[in-house]
Formats: structure tokens, sequence, C-alpha cells
């Protein structure tokens, strides 16, 4: 059990020369050498199509790489679709822009998902799961705020409440990493906030490492630890987001900063 | 009345005309020498028209004393109906998903199943029906075995299309989640998947209540086959009734599929 809680803290990823190039000539990743150590929050900005979803997507392998290598915890990449990569993917959550709930299923059944990597196959072709993980995805619910609307149906949901599930949903995988691709990009302000600061508490409460891909660049400064630009696949800003200056947001998008590029109009320094 | 600014639009292009009119012109072309090809000629269908009502004349009134004797043999064809429709739409589920592409278990199982649902579909169901009906003898079994493969090659064309296009995020989530392919299908796919397949489903149950008529002309059981006697021994007027009888019940299976389909969307 010791073993199982001291994985569940850990969570360091490592790219070493990490390249995607896919299969239409378009470059994702390009020699990509980063670390992340267990328990960062780190945020990922990035013009679209500079390969935010890509790196996220890499490190649970649903993009896997052409060059280079990624480890977490230490363990290379398992190879095809297989165990190795589901045991990999138990440990790893994943919030979605779109939320990506079962919407016809109450949100209990779509936490539930979170576990399906923890239970015999049998237990969830019948949809029998064990007391011990039913209590696990209520807890992931109480922890997001929502466990009175466990047995509402998804689609009843608002879209704030419905990330919130998501966020439940990959809590319940217990997991050491949770990727979240744009988490606030179909929510308004106030929501966006909510859900942002959902995510880093639960960073803080469970140390669980946390890379979130944003567009806005004033929740980057305001929620990030750490900033990391990417731009045409590359690497080309790695900080602290206490010191991240307006100079930088531009290097990264190779262009003017504008009031675009925030959530709030009156964050944009003169 | 105010016009639309002519200098804010560009300049509308202009109709093919000879796209039209070379597209019409090909479809009667086809349909002259069609009719040409199996002699057909409308004099000759003028002259005859009275041969036809003469046999319209004898088909009338239905018999109504031969309901009793119709109920047994209807039954039948419904027993045979929901066996060809359950058995074949219980198997077309793996067909149908291993024959979409963004669901399959690789391009080889993929290429297979296709190949085998082409095959399914190509085979015309009285060949089944005769094909089984030298295996289990004629009867309904052989109907409601030949339905089934039937079901299965209508059941799986029309869902394996339109599984393919149903919205991948859920499925790559449940992966994301560590899954499995089995769970990646149960909890990405078939709840968006699973209004089409009842509705398939219903409708395959309607085109087997219809074939299974057909099927009992060649000796495959149910009302086809008492059709055939009485057609044999000139009692039209019988045959009237059956065709009522089934007209009506084939409105009645519509109307309440119709009515459950109208449900699930």
């Amino acid at each position: 059990m010791d073993d199982k809680v001291t994985r569940t803290r850990a969570g360091a990823i490592r790219f070493d020369k990490a390249g995607i190039v896919y299969p239409n000539g378009v470059v994702g990743m390009k020699n990509l050498d980063l670390e992340i150590r267990p328990g960062e929050f780190v945020v990922i900005v990035g013009s679209s199509g500079a390969g935010k979803s890509t790196l996220l997507r890499a490190i649970n392998g649903l993009n896997a790489l052409t060059s280079g290598s990624i480890e977490v915890d230490g363990e290379p990449m398992p190879k095809g679709e297989g165990r190795g990569l589901r045991e990999l993917r138990k440990r790893v959550g994943m919030i979605f822009q779109d939320f990506r709930l079962v919407k016809r299923m109450s949100v209990m059944s779509n936490v539930l998902i979170g576990r399906l990597g923890h239970v015999p196959g049998w237990r969830s072709l019948l949809n029998l799961w064990p007391v011990r993980d039913r209590e696990i995805a209520i807890k992931a619910l109480e922890r997001v705020g929502i466990a009175d609307k466990a047995w509402t149906k998804a689609s009843d949901l608002s879209g704030g409440q419905q990330q919130r599930v998501g966020i439940a949903r990959a809590l319940a995988q217990e997991p050491a990493i949770i990727l979240a691709d744009e988490p606030v990009a179909s929510l308004d302000p106030v929501t966006t906030h909510q859900v942002m600061k959902d995510l880093v508490r639960i960073n803080r409460e469970l140390g669980i490492t946390t890379l979130v891909n944003l567009h806005f660049l004033d929740l980057a400064r305001e929620y990030g630890d750490r900033i990391i630009g990417l731009r045409f696949g590359e690497l080309v800003y790695d900080g602290s987001a206490e010191t991240v200056t307006d100079q930088d947001f531009e290097d990264i998008y190779g262009r003017e900063v504008n009031e675009d590029d925030v959530l709030d109009e009156d964050a944009v320094q003169g | 009345m105010s016009r639309a600014n002519p200098s804010s639009l560009p300049a509308k292009p202009a109709r093919n005309w000879s796209l039209w009119i070379g597209v019409i012109g090909f479809l009667l072309a086809m349909t002259i020498w069609s009719a040409h090809g199996i002699g057909f000629s409308l004099a000759d269908l003028v002259c005859n028209i009275a041969r036809g009502s003469r046999l319209l004349e004898e088909s009338w009134p239905p018999d109504f004393g031969f309901i009793p004797r119709l109920y047994e043999p209807f039954m039948e064809t419904i027993f045979i109906a929901i066996i060809g429709t359950v058995v074949g739409g219980l198997l077309a589920i793996p067909v149908a998903i291993l024959a979409a592409r963004n669901l399959t278990l690789g391009p080889l199982i993929w290429f297979a199943d296709r190949n085998f649902m082409n095959i399914l579909r190509t085979l015309p169901d009285l060949f089944w029906a005769m094909l089984f009906a030298s295996a289990v003898g004629f009867g309904p079994v052989a109907g409601a075995l030949a339905l089934s493969v039937f079901t299965i090659a209508v059941i799986s064309k029309l869902w394996s299309e339109s599984l393919e296009a149903i919205d991948m995020g859920l499925p790559e989530a449940i992966r994301a989640a560590g899954g499995t392919w089995r769970e990646m299908i149960q909890f990405g796919a078939m709840p968006q998947g699973l209004p089409h397949y009842v509705s398939y489903a219903l409708y395959a149950f309607e085109l087997n209540v219809r074939a299974s008529m057909v099927l009992g002309l060649v000796g495959a059981g149910g009302i086809g086959m008492i059709l055939k006697t009485q057609q044999a021994n000139f009692e039209y007027e019988r045959v009237t009734m059956i065709i009522l009888a089934v007209l009506i019940a084939v409105l009645i299976i519509e109307e309440i599929s119709e009515a459950i389909r109208r449900r699930l969307t």
C-alpha cells in the first residue's frame, strides 16, 4: 500500500530531444528537452498550432513521438496500444476543452469512468462497481463541490459544472499527473476563474503534477507557478510566472500581445 | 424596394445549362434503351389493360370468411420476422463495429469484415432462404435463418456508416483514462451509436415482416405459403384478403416503429 501512495505522490515527466512530425508533415514538437518535477503546476502558452496540445497528448501516449523519448517517473513510454500504455494512462488524468462526458449518463457514472483502469473488465462490462471505487468517485465529486449532483444527468448541468465533472473523473483515477487541455476555453469568465482555482487547489492539496494549456495570458500569470512557452513546436520560454514579462509573451507569440490574448482586458499593461 | 447593392456581391456564377441538359438527356436515353430492351410497348399495355381489370374483378370482394384460417400462418410470419431481427440484430453489433473505420481493431480485421458484409448484402434473401431450406428443410426455421442473415446485412451496413460519423472525443477520453478497446466502445461509442442502432433494428423488423412473406413463396413458412397455394387454386378473393391483411399489418408495424424512432431523436 505504501508503494502505491508514493507512486501517487510522484509524477515526474522528462522529455529528452522529443519530436513529433505528423503524417501530413506538420511539425508538432521539435527537439524538446523539458523536465517537470512532481507536484509542479505548469501553464503552457503559445498561439494556436504552437504544439500545446501535442505536448500534453504526448505525455499519455495519445500522440506518439517520432523521435527522442519521454519518461514518466523514470519509465519510458510503452510502445503501441496495450497493457503497458493503459497502466501509464491510469496514472494520468486528462481534462478537455469540450468536457467529453457521456451526456445521457449520470454524473456518478461519468466519474466512475475514471475507475475503468482500476477494476476488472467484467465489472465495467456489467456496470457493477465495487464500493471502494464508488467511494473514490464520491470523494472526487466532493472535492470539486458537486456531490449533490451525483445522480443528475450530465447534459442537465451548466458548462462549469460539466467541467467539474471532468475534473472529478480525472481525480477518480487517483492520478499522479493531470493534463488539462484548454480546460476553460468554453467557459464564461466567472466560471473560468472557479475552474482554474479548483485546479490550483487540487494541485496544492494532493500534490498532483498539473499541466494546463491556456491561451489567456493573464490567467497564465495569475494561476501558473511555472510558464512554458511554445512556438512552432519548440520550447521558447521556460520560467516563473512571477517574473514573466509582456516582452516574453510577445517573444512566445511572435507578435504584439493585445486584448484578445487576455480574459480581463484591464490586465494588459500599457 | 431596395435591391442588393450590385457592387457588394461578386457576379453570380452562370448556371451550368449544358450539364443539366446532359444529365436529363442521359437519363432519358437510358430509360428508352431499357424499355426497348425488355420489349415494353405502350400500345400493348393499352390493348391488354382489360385483361388486368378482369383479374381485379375476380379478386373482389375480399373473402373475409378466410380470416380465421389466416391467423396461424400470419403469426408464423411475425415470429419469423422477430427471430430474424433479434438474432441478426445481435450478430450485427460486432460486424458493424469492426466495419467502422474509426472503431475497428486493425486494418486487416476491418478489410475482412467489410468484405464479409458485402458478400452478405450482395446475395439476395431468397438465396439464403433456399440455402437454409436445403440445410434444415423447408419451413419457418429456414425462413428465420435467412432473415437473420438479411438483418445482419441491413443493420451492419447502415450502422457502421453512422458509427463512422460519431464524435471521437469521448472515445478518446475513455482511452486516455486507461480504458480498454471494449470499454472505449461501451462508454465512448455506444452512448452516441445506440439510438441509431435501435432505429435501424426497427427498420430491419419492418423489412423482415415484408420479406418473410416473400420467403413463404419459396417454402420458408408463414403467410407467403398460403398466398402461393390460394393463387395456384385461382382463389383470387382469398388472395386479396391475404394481401389486405398484410397491408394492414405492415402499416401498423410501421406506425409503431415510427413512433418509437421519433422518441429516440
